[in-house]
């Protein structure tokens, strides 16, 4: 293999590793807030994906605008989800009824997105273009990288620390994880848990929708879109439930494997990553890292 | 200070208190004790709104609490530390504490709780050792401490503590109960106290309610409720008076 090869299979790979790590990141907050795996996180990426064609193709918004935009629709898509999915059901004698309902959640949102927007695929144009009006491409001798999954590396890599620091160091962060934790103490000491699930709702919906913008140039605008979550589910196995930076960590495993299985057989190339979650839960079902929350005996 | 009366508490169409009367004096340690199922932690959490309750509690003057939600109650003042003592386990000690500061100093404010911090660390030393701990590694006794510490923190004037002692070692729970006179008389805040530990309890309270069954069987001063026959044959056994 040629070292330019290599680069961009492994810029390939670790770009889209950081779209799963973000939509895995987003269903590990979901599920420590409020206990339940999310099986609509790809349909809000795919939502969000649709929202920002709309705006970008249809209204015509310049960047500057298209971003906030953007953001408070996400954020509403976060609190709608919130509140027709979990909060009716937060008090289910079965747990499992929220993820059935996520389920059912993930036909809805693919079902409306054709109503609105039509089932035809649509092309949104890559961020960074040359004067033709071509995806731009970087130049580093023989390899030539594109520029967005460039620009998804550095985007996803900031959301991640952002989200990191916002959790460890603010006071907000910590009164969320304290809820997530245990809720019933929260509670008890005066915590507006209705307010941190809303957070972690809106942070989870905004997320994905910086995901769908990102991956809308690569893959197109389509309803289907949300089948990427299915890597993200395998990266997130792969590297543990308990903690953020296992999930980002297995994400972009999965991502790096996917890109360079794709050389060798590129039929095969889900079938190699979903090979890899296999060796994992038969070999080490509780992922490369451990919770920081430990067992104590 | 809390005035209780014909106070119901029901776990779906279980009725789990039936029609209490009780008076939490202001500055004093109050205690609860019962056996288990006898609805002691249900009064908490029906004083605190993490149950299903009916009936009348009036906090202060006269504001009646019975049909508040938690978060409302520990705005008033009223910090109930829950049995098990539920401290969030992936969060360092000095973490845990800022939690309990939330129902004061609100979701985005930026008030200091240097102070309040130092208070806690004078009264529990260990906790000072432990600051930046994960708290799930915390032993038994250190786990108490910080939820009660925690508790604390949010500017309580009624606590409500369920069952300190349980699953500690005797000395710990000598240690813990001295700081619990210390918070009564020096912090001056009043104590509702559940326990199973009926003798320590009766020691240490000013006035103690016997629970049965979700009634108030006995009250009194505790000096006098220790040395009620049924009391005695019930909870404290035919030599508890002798030494």
């Amino acid at each position: 293999m040629s070292p330019s090869l290599f680069l961009s299979l492994l810029v390939n790979g670790v770009a889209m590793g950081m779209v799963y790590a973000l939509l895995g990141m987003g269903l590990i907050l979901l599920v420590r807030a409020v206990g339940i795996l999310n099986f609509a996180q790809g349909d809000l990426m795919m939502f969000g994906a649709y929202i920002c064609a709309c705006l970008l193709l249809d209204f015509e918004l310049p960047l500057y605008l298209l971003i906030p935009i953007a953001f408070i629709w996400f954020a509403l898509l976060g609190v709608i989800f919130m509140f027709t999915i979990y909060w009716p059901l937060r008090k289910a004698t079965y747990s499992q009824a929220t993820i059935i309902a996520t389920m059912g959640a993930s036909i809805i949102l693919q079902e409306v997105a054709k109503i609105i927007w039509g089932s035809q695929p649509r092309s949104m144009p890559h961020l960074v273009l040359n004067s033709e009006g071509d995806p731009a491409v970087l130049q580093i001798g023989s390899a030539s990288l594109q520029w967005q999954y460039l620009i998804i590396i550095a985007v996803g890599a900031l959301i991640i620390f952002l989200i990191t620091q916002l959790f460890e160091k603010l006071y907000v962060g910590k009164m969320m994880q304290a809820a997530c934790q245990d809720s019933y103490a929260a509670n008890l000491l005066g915590v507006p848990s209705i307010l941190t699930i809303c957070a972690t709702y809106i942070i989870v919906a905004i997320v994905c929708g910086i995901c769908g913008y990102l991956v809308a140039p690569v893959f197109m605008v389509r309803s289907t879109l949300g089948t990427l979550q299915l890597r993200a589910f395998a990266g997130v196995v792969i590297g543990g439930f308990g903690s953020i930076k296992g999930a980002v960590i297995g994400c972009l495993l999965v991502g790096i494997v996917e890109s360079f299985s794709t050389m060798a057989f590129s039929g095969y190339k889900d079938v190699t990553v979903f090979l890899l979650l296999i060796i994992f839960l038969v070999f080490r079902p509780t992922g490369l890292f451990k919770g920081k929350i430990g067992d104590k005996a | 200070m809390i005035k209780i009366s014909n106070l119901h508490a029901y776990y779906g169409t279980i009725e789990a208190l039936k029609g209490i009367n009780m008076e939490i004096r202001k500055g004093q340690i109050t205690c609860l004790i019962g056996s288990n199922g006898a609805g002691k932690s249900t009064l908490l959490k029906s004083i605190s709104g993490a149950c299903n309750r009916s009936g009348s509690i009036m906090y202060k003057d006269n504001a009646d609490i019975s049909n508040l939600s938690p978060q409302k109650v520990a705005r008033l003042g009223i910090t109930h530390v829950p049995e098990g003592r539920h401290v969030f386990p992936g969060l360092t000690v000095k973490e845990n504490l800022e939690v309990g500061t939330i129902n004061w100093h609100g979701f985005f404010g930026r008030k200091p709780y240097q102070k309040e911090m130092e208070e806690v660390f004078a009264l529990f030393p260990r906790l000072k050792e432990r600051e930046n701990q994960l708290s799930w590694s915390l032993s038994g006794g250190e786990q108490q401490m910080l939820a009660i510490g925690r508790a604390l923190m949010s500017h309580p004037e009624v606590l409500l503590l369920d069952e300190p002692s349980m699953g500690l070692a005797p000395l710990v729970i000598a240690e813990l109960f001295e700081k619990i006179v210390e918070i009564n008389k020096e912090w001056g805040l009043t104590i509702l106290l559940v326990e199973q530990n009926a003798k320590l309890a009766m020691k240490t309270a000013d006035y103690t309610y016997v629970l049965e069954r979700g009634n108030i069987t006995v009250e009194g001063p505790s000096a006098e409720v220790r040395s009620n026959d049924m009391v005695i044959k019930s909870y404290l056994g035919k030599f508890a008076n002798t030494k």
